[in-house]
């Protein structure tokens, strides 16, 4: 089992977006108990974020899980998020069909072995469906296709 | 209570109602029966669509959606053994061993009927308590409010089993993404980082939808092809011995009564509701050994506990406006994005929207049971698909789903980034439920403590010295001593003991 383990990574990051936060809220006016200002609950809570997490981390540390420690899957994490991505760019660059195309296609890079044809075959038909349904049957209002910004 | 029931029905059995109910069931058991996507994502995946609708018609498809989902999750556990949600965790122990006998038929028969038992136990138990309920909650004041959203919170990270802590900063972390946006009493924007999108704050359903969709689709395509369904599942092979019909009447009405009670509790709901009412069928059996190879109670018990849990659980999000669950929390979204504040005058000020989707509840399980019972060969066939055609589907519908809510990119790109914060914590065994639950929570908490510190003038044993305030707030200081006493007996020594504690699915 290696060092750092996946758990202590996570609560880490944990703890990080806790003092993140507290620092950015104490920007905010702190009030007081009777008259609380915005920056009450964001303050407390982040401070609580961050101690639960660092209790985590610890407690990753000094009793680590029994088992194999969990490790992830990067194929079809880089995959799929950059399925998503893909449709953010490629919807505001070139409209609702080539997103639709973009996010299919990314997708399928998820496993090994997919194949060319029958992704791009999936690729079409959804495309067709997409086209078809928002442009025949919904009536909506978004560009089809388009040309940059 | 009649003319309510009257006027309900009269609501729900317009043509546009009944498609719509008709329409979400079906939708909503699609998307359950797919691996690795429960009810929940089936909600924010259609969110969206009803956008278009009347207010009535889209919460009774919301409620279509809803517990279609949860059965269709039932057909995955008993064909697959592999639970969408933690609920269906149950289902599988005794499920699956029942598919591998080759009565996968009876398993399912039983679970829509045990389904539907509980269903109309739940529906009856919202009509009987739901107005009774709101009536009490009309006299709550801003502390009562904090006190019971604090109390449901804390039973959704204690009472589920699961590491406590994780729990807790889940919770906390949905609160802290509650506070992102503008602030309600001073109107100064907290956590926008100069975003504009970011002013509404965070969009629930992009969260819903990376944390659950994005994430549960992440951690199942690995593996996917070996899943295979070897059995047919015919009408006639549905047919339930009468031994078997014997066996479950006892155990329906328990699961029922159990569930019925549950869920209308903040913070517990489902899966606690199953977990417990099987466990209750072990406790009273004669052979305890039958279970967990196949035992027909096993199934019966805890179907019908989640169904009826399932509608209790609308007792809560409706009448006091708290919602009890992550999907809940869905629907008290869906509720206000409609124009509708959930709460004590819900009752009485929309008397249409509570008692005709009270009415589309029943009709709804009758279309559950329709569409089940003889049409359970084409959900079979859904799940022989291989899913290596039906994820980039899902994927692609999450992306068009979320972006066309705002037409914003900008909620795209959060699907991405809870997307993988989901698959993070997933993987290292932190429930996103508990996040959801904080997330919705999060800005009524803040104001009710608010008003009710200014009301004690800044003293907290005012809050504390209100009888009924102090008396929930004690409630939830309770579980939480419970919770970290049993963390701390843990922490030293008996490691054999977390081998037997119920792991979350």
């Amino acid at each position: 089992m290696s060092l750092v383990s996946l758990r202590l990574v996570v609560a880490t990051i944990l703890a990080a977006i806790g003092a993140a936060a507290f620092v950015i809220g104490l920007d905010y006016d702190f009030g007081s108990a009777t008259r609380m200002g915005p920056g009450y609950f964001p303050l407390v809570l982040s401070g609580l974020l961050t101690v639960l997490a660092l209790a985590e981390a610890v407690s990753a540390v000094l009793k680590p899980d029994p088992d194999d420690s969990p490790t992830l899957d990067w194929r079809p994490l880089v995959a799929i998020l950059g399925a998503v991505g893909g449709f953010a760019v490629a919807i505001s660059l070139f409209g609702l069909v080539p997103a639709f195309f973009v996010v299919i296609l990314f997708s399928t890079l998820s496993e090994r072995g997919y194949g060319w044809l029958p992704a791009t075959v999936l690729s079409l038909v959804t495309c067709f469906a997409a086209w078809l349904l928002f442009s025949r049957l919904l009536g909506i209002t978004l560009p089809l296709f388009r040309w940059g910004l | 209570m009649l003319e309510n029931m009257a006027l309900g029905f009269a609501t729900a059995f317009t043509a546009t109602n009944l498609f719509y109910c008709f329409l979400g069931v079906f939708l909503g058991t699609f998307i359950g029966v797919l691996p690795g996507l429960g009810s929940l994502a089936a909600i924010s995946m259609l969110l969206p669509l009803t956008f278009y609708l009347e207010p009535t018609t889209a919460l009774i498809m919301l409620g279509g959606i809803y517990y279609g989902g949860e059965y269709g999750g039932s057909i995955a556990s008993i064909l697959l053994n592999l639970p969408g949600t933690p609920s269906h965790a149950v289902t599988c122990l005794d499920g699956n061993p029942l598919a591998k006998q080759g009565r996968a038929g009876v398993a399912l028969f039983i679970t829509a009927i045990a389904s539907f038992v509980g269903g109309t136990v739940g529906i009856v138990a919202l009509m009987g308590f739901g107005p009774a309920i709101a009536r009490i909650g009309l006299s709550f004041g801003p502390g009562d409010y904090f006190a019971l959203m604090l109390l449901g919170l804390v039973a959704a990270v204690t009472v589920g089993g699961g590491s406590v802590i994780k729990g807790l900063i889940m919770v906390v972390l949905g609160l802290l993404l509650g506070t992102v946006g503008t602030d309600v009493t001073s109107g100064e924007f907290r956590y926008t980082f100069d975003f504009l999108e970011l002013r509404d704050g965070v969009s629930l359903v992009a969260m819903a939808m990376g944390l659950f969709g994005v994430a549960e689709v992440i951690s199942s395509v690995r593996g996917s092809s070996e899943r295979k369904i070897t059995q047919r599942v015919t009408l006639r092979s549905m047919v339930p011995t009468r031994a078997d019909m014997r066996r479950t009447l006892k155990p329906m009405a328990r699961g029922s009564s159990i569930g019925g009670f549950l869920g209308a509790l903040p913070g517990t709901g489902v899966v606690i509701s199953a977990f417990l009412a099987y466990a209750t069928e072990i406790r009273v059996a004669k052979d305890k050994s039958r279970f967990g190879k196949g035992a027909i109670e096993g199934i019966a018990a805890p179907e019908s506990a989640n169904n009826a849990a399932a509608q209790t659980a609308f007792i809560p999000t409706l009448t006091i406006g708290i919602p009890g669950s992550a999907t809940m929390s869905i629907m008290l979204g869906a509720l206000m994005i409609h124009g509708i504040s959930p709460g004590p005058l819900l009752v009485s000020d929309h008397p249409t929207v509570f008692w005709g989707l009270i009415a589309s509840f029943w009709i709804g399980n009758i279309f559950l049971l329709i569409l089940n019972v003889p049409l359970i060969g084409m959900w079979v066939r859904v799940l022989q698909f291989p899913y290596k055609f039906i994820y980039p589907v899902v994927i692609a519908l999450i992306c068009i789903g979320v972006f066309s809510m705002r037409t914003s990119v900008f909620d795209v790109w959060l699907v991405v980034i809870f997307g993988a914060l989901g698959y993070l914590l997933q993987r290292v065994g932190y429930s996103p439920a508990p996040l959801i639950l904080g997330f919705v929570l999060g800005p009524m908490l803040e104001e009710n403590l608010r008003r009710a510190m200014l009301m004690a003038r800044g003293d907290p044993y005012r809050l504390v010295a209100d009888p009924l305030t102090g008396t929930i707030l004690a409630i939830s200081g309770l579980l939480v001593l419970w919770a970290v006493l049993g963390g701390v007996r843990r922490w030293f020594g008996a490691r054999r003991l977390a081998k037997y504690s119920v792991d979350e699915a």
